[in-house]
């Protein structure tokens, strides 16, 4: 059996869930701090695609990086290309999973005690540090939470990443779009070896998330 | 005032919805509206919507209502029963499935759907390699695809092995003498789950090149650089048949008639399609 989809889907998620993670924090605490009508704003833009159909996003991202539309011409020269490539898989995953991180992360945040910000502050501490050691700590829970779901859904994402990159066996394809190639082609039996494959891989992602859940209550009651 | 023009026309109302109730009680034929359902292979959308608009001259009381799917869709309902006067199929494979004349593998749940003597072979298409604008690969045809393909530069798209538009991509690859899954497995090939994805890959330069029919490049204005002669893939051929759940053979069998005069070809030739032999 072939496991490149499987080692496609998991680096495409895994690299969209990183890119997600930190693009989706910076977002989420630097909007939390804007006027509310830019707040506004800026959230609509960057939740949409949370609640548009993936194959709106797929469009938007074929208009924009096709090669026949400038900034995907511009990029071919560069020596860039998203369409039909696994780079593109990361794109779509990373469009479609932000809003989940944005919005998870931006809750944690607006729960946060500035207070106790203010006592870093006061204290001397720096404003990194009071991010990174104070901050995020404190939002662990929604951060995690966020990260986890952007990871899942980057994991799972079919619609979008389809119509950008297709499906060219040791190239593009994925887990989700083996799974409907196979179902298309009437090769069930292979379609459920993935579906379990897929199964197996967001059981131990789920249960990794609890293991590392319980052991964080732990850690904190003993301090 | 106003509640007395009220009475006055749901009266009127009450006396058209009690005639028009009469008159369909009543057996008039002559001057009673005929509907014709149409299934046809998604290819046809644009010539067929075309001709219906010039039947209207031919026959003013004949209101044609289509339904356009892949022909594996439309097989399946009529099978579930869905009304339907005729059906016009893109490969013979999904018409024999419904005709009590073929049996065995071709028919193999016995159907009997296509009334007798009224199936025809109606219209040809061909199968053609197609390249986005300005060709950045410089394809030429198909054997020198073979030779890129061997070479592993070049990405192209084809429709999957249950799309009938695949099913002769992979006959072509065969008589090029290439092994489409190392091909695969090498990463040249990418496939799509209709014609109509394949054709959009090509027109938006995602691939390098694409196999979809004369009749999807010619609509999507895609350039086209070589076609497949029989002796690669077959012929593909579309037929058409009224089928014997239709309750207007005559008009159905009427509109077969006409979709063969040299009007209809004139429509149908202007998209790719000819003749069938």
């Amino acid at each position: 059996m072939d496991w490149f989809p499987l080692w496609n889907s998991l680096r495409i998620a895994a690299i969209s869930g990183v890119l997600v993670f930190f693009t989706g924090i910076l977002c989420a605490y630097y909007i939390a701090r804007l006027p509310r009508v830019v707040k506004g704003i800026l959230d609509v833009i960057l939740t949409l695609p949370l609640v548009l159909p993936p194959t709106v996003c797929g469009w938007f991202l074929l208009m924009i990086f096709g090669l026949r539309h400038p900034v995907g011409q511009l990029l071919q020269q560069m020596g860039i290309q998203f369409v039909m490539t696994w780079y593109g898989g990361v794109l779509a995953a990373s469009v479609v999973a932000f809003p989940l991180m944005y919005r998870t992360a931006r809750g944690a945040f607006e729960s946060f005690d500035e207070t106790l910000a203010w006592s870093g502050k006061i204290l001397g501490l720096s404003n990194t540090f009071i991010f990174w050691r104070i901050r995020m700590p404190a939002c662990r829970q929604g951060i995690l939470a966020g990260a986890v779901l952007a990871f899942a859904r980057a994991l799972g994402e079919y619609g979008a990443t389809s119509m950008l990159i297709g499906y060219t066996p040791g190239r593009t394809a994925t887990v989700s779009t083996t799974v409907y190639q196979l179902w298309r082609t009437n090769d069930d039996a292979g379609a459920l070896v993935w579906v379990l494959v897929n199964l197996a891989v967001s059981a131990a992602v789920l249960l990794a998330v609890n293991l590392l859940e319980r052991r964080n209550k732990q850690g904190r009651r003993a301090v | 005032m106003k509640s007395k023009a009220l009475n006055k026309m749901l009266g009127i109302m009450l006396a058209l919805v009690m005639a028009m109730s009469v008159a369909a009680c009543g057996q008039q034929p002559v001057s009673e509206p005929v509907e014709l359902t149409v299934f046809a292979a998604a290819s046809m959308t644009e010539t067929l919507t075309e001709i219906a608009e010039m039947y209207k001259a031919v026959a003013p009381d004949v209101k044609i209502v289509f339904n356009f799917d892949s022909s594996g869709t439309l097989q399946t309902q009529i099978e579930e029963g869905a009304v339907c006067d005729l059906f016009i199929s893109a490969a013979q494979k999904q018409m024999d499935a419904l005709d009590a004349s073929k049996s065995g593998g071709d028919n193999p749940k016995g159907q009997d759907f296509v009334e007798p003597g009224t199936r025809v072979n109606l219209l040809e298409n061909k199968v053609t390699l197609a390249v986005p604008e300005g060709n950045p690969k410089g394809i030429t045809g198909f054997e020198d695809l073979a030779g890129k393909l061997k070479s592993g530069g070049v990405l192209m798209a084809m429709g999957n092995s249950d799309v009938p538009v695949g099913q002769y991509t992979q006959k072509i690859l065969a008589y090029l003498g290439l092994d489409e899954a190392e091909l695969a497995k090498a990463g040249c090939i990418t496939y799509g789950s209709n014609v109509k994805e394949v054709t959009t890959q090509v027109y938006e330069a995602s691939v390098d090149c694409g196999v979809v029919y004369a009749t999807d490049a010619f609509s999507a204005g895609l350039t086209v650089v070589d076609t497949a002669t029989k002796e690669m893939c077959g012929q593909v051929v579309y037929p058409a048949a009224v089928l014997k759940t239709s309750r207007n053979r005559e008009a159905a069998q009427a509109f077969l008639d006409y979709l063969k005069t040299d009007a209809c070809m004139d429509v149908f030739e202007k998209a790719g399609f000819s003749p069938a032999e």
